[in-house]
């Protein structure tokens, strides 16, 4: 058991070990990070090409339909056709784009996408970063990814594009500040940044002792996962690239592989996103009987299961709509959360349970009747052409 | 040694694209490069906390700003004009010969003592500082952000009963 | 990496100093010369923060400086630019030559 568990980190080992036969050990570091980077750049690939499938078959069954099934059994080949079609596809440029940012745009979406993996808590052990700062590494990256999209709507000259590309970046910088707010109780109660360490100060009592099952777990859980369902533009928060409104928003004038590297910056995103929740609310590979990698795998895709089921079945919410639900309702929630957590932290059971419930229940009910979020309905007005 | 005139290089020739490129969105990306760059000086350093501030705050927010008003102010699709260079370009390079002088000249006749501190400050003793020692910037601070905000919200908002 | 001396960060933070006033001095555009002045910002807290490592009496003393000239620099460019777009709204221009109203 012990031996299936450690499986990654024992390989690692020997491979570092028969290395250290035949080379200078002033590469050994470099050798140790290169194994975790070649094996986080093979596994994420793979992941994003199994995600779409994934998507494609979980939709169409809600949508009662088949998915793909003809390229292989279930349609498992699937993703490696659409990689075919996405590379001999023509590189399009529009004239008047700026080459040099048209270039860039996709390369610095990907890029800070496939950085994030580094700091998550893959198992026990199994961090390829471990930075003392993990979950603040993880968000100042992401912010980053913003920007490129901004860019690769820029670039291409085009009205739709930067269109959705401001609407974009107004969207992922307004859900972030309550991403980071609705991650502070964690921080608060664990005393660190690191994800291992929050991942080890969530163990004990069968599972009892995840963040989840407190008050300010539940709350902080719930704005955690809807900002990041918009961190990554998925539906229903897809305005940006809104597939039947501004025909495909910041990615209209990319063709072949630059949109394949869009569409893998947006699952790895949303991999990534999952795993961090994961890891803070859920306990991330704590777990009785399976090997720890396992239960990691299992709760991240249960969570992306989540998000493909709400692509599935909300409908898109509108730019006015989306930004006064994140300031308007998400902002003081996550800060009522913190209120309550910390009234968690210094009263003693059953008070502290009662008290911060009451807390976020009191703020749940007031911003909800308080909270102007949208136009009031009126009576209609017909006008005839007279 | 290599590493530090490497990322030396880069964020130098980031803060040059900022300050001497045509196409202001040019301009801006180098700017985040530069960011960048200062950001990697503070982990070669050893403060990796304010690194990670930096580029959330400097990369994620003061870059997005600034890309914002350029949009804003500008001709959003087309050419973006060029904002060329003034005419008074060389007294502004003598003095800025003179302040590199000066600092140069400062900075190489003074005598620093050796001693460096190794290992990386944790997160922990910078918010031990911030609420113990420091908590009085640290609330002034929060009050200075509140008043830019609202500050900054009501500038920009625009005149909406001139509308009518 | 303690092999690199302190001057080597001084001379770097001293050059892009420099730079940022250049930019602050030359352009006619308003946002690149509060971007020059985020550089000069950006280069003394570089200063700080090589102080901090080499010779300060208390560790923590140049990284908090840091962070609240981090801090300072977001809400002064966030007021700045709000300004900038006010100022565009009023007189259809970011150039600052054409600015001149207050002008005597």
């Amino acid at each position: 058991m012990e031996l299936i568990d450690q499986l990654f980190v024992l390989l690692k080992q020997a491979i570092l070990k028969t290395s250290e036969s035949f080379l200078p050990p002033v590469f050994l570091p470099f050798l140790s990070i290169l194994i975790s980077i070649t094996a986080i750049a093979l596994f994420a690939p793979l992941t994003m090409m199994y995600l779409t499938w994934l998507e494609r078959k979980v939709i169409a069954r809600m949508q009662n339909r088949f998915g793909p099934n003809r390229v292989g059994i279930y349609g498992l080949l699937q993703p490696i056709a659409d990689g075919i079609k996405m590379l001999t596809k023509e590189d399009v440029v529009p004239l008047g784009a700026d080459r040099v940012v048209h270039f860039l745009a996709p390369v610095a979406v990907v890029v800070p996408s496939l950085l994030l993996f580094s700091v998550l808590p893959f198992g026990r052990g199994m961090t390829a970063v471990n930075l003392d700062i993990g979950l603040l590494f993880f968000i100042a990256v992401s912010s980053i990814g913003t920007l490129a999209i901004f860019m690769g709507g820029w670039a291409s000259r085009n009205k739709f594009s930067l269109l959705g590309a401001m609407r974009a970046l107004a969207q992922m910088i307004s859900y972030e500040v309550p991403l980071v707010l609705s991650v502070v109780p964690v921080v608060m109660m664990t005393g660190t940044l690191s994800t291992q360490k929050i991942v080890e100060a969530q163990a004990g009592w069968r599972g009892f002792h995840w963040y989840l099952f407190t008050p300010w777990g539940v709350v902080g859980f719930l704005i955690f996962f809807i900002c990041s369902v918009s961190e990554v533009n998925r539906t229903p928060f897809d305005i940006p690239e809104g597939e039947s409104e501004i025909v495909a928003g910041f990615h209209t004038e990319y063709s072949g592989m630059k949109f394949a590297l869009f569409y893998m910056a947006e699952f790895l995103g949303a991999f990534a996103y999952s795993a961090l929740g994961a890891t803070l609310f859920l306990g991330g590979w704590q777990g009785p009987l399976l090997p720890s990698w396992l239960w990691f795998g299992l709760k991240t895709f249960f969570l992306v299961f989540v998000m493909i089921w709400l692509r599935g079945t909300f409908p898109r919410l509108r730019v006015d709509q989306l930004m006064s639900y994140a300031w308007k309702f998400l902002l003081p929630m996550a800060l009522v959360n913190i209120l309550a957590a910390g009234i968690w932290h210094y009263l003693s059971f059953p008070l502290s349970l009662i008290v911060s419930a009451s807390v976020l229940l009191i703020g749940f009910i007031a911003l909800s009747r308080l909270a102007p979020t949208g136009t009031r309905l009126e009576k209609r007005v017909y006008r005839y052409a007279e | 040694m290599l590493f530090f005139y490497l990322l030396a290089t880069l964020t130098v020739l980031g803060a040059l694209g900022a300050t001497l490129m045509k196409n202001l969105i040019h301009c801006a990306l180098c700017l985040i490069l530069f960011f960048l760059g200062i950001a990697t000086f503070y982990i070669l350093l050893g403060a990796e906390f304010i690194a990670a501030v930096q580029i959330l705050i400097y990369v994620g927010a003061v870059a997005t700003l600034v890309l914002f008003a350029i949009m804003l102010t500008q001709n959003v699709v087309g050419e973006t004009t060029l904002k060329g260079l003034g005419q008074n370009r060389w007294w502004a390079l003598g003095l800025t010969a003179a302040v590199i002088g000066i600092l140069g000249s400062a900075i190489h006749h003074q005598r620093f003592s050796a001693a460096s501190y190794a290992g990386r400050l944790t997160t922990q003793e910078i918010g031990q500082a911030l609420v113990v020692v420091y908590a009085l910037p640290f609330e002034v601070v929060s009050l200075l952000l509140t008043g830019a905000m609202i500050g900054a919200i009501v500038i920009a908002m625009e005149d909406r009963k001139k509308k009518q | 990496m303690n092999t690199i001396p302190l001057t080597h960060f001084l001379m770097l933070a001293a050059v892009l100093f420099a730079i940022g006033l250049y930019g602050v001095l030359v352009r006619k555009n308003v946002v690149i010369v509060l971007m020059g002045i985020e550089i000069m910002m950006n280069s003394a807290n570089l200063n700080f923060i090589a102080f901090s490592k080499f010779y300060s009496a208390s560790r923590v003393t140049g990284q908090i400086f840091t962070l609240f000239g981090i801090t300072i620099a977001a809400a002064e460019v966030a007021v700045g630019l709000a300004l900038v777009i006010a100022i565009f709204r009023q007189a259809k221009t970011v150039e600052v030559q054409e600015i001149d109203t207050l002008k005597g």
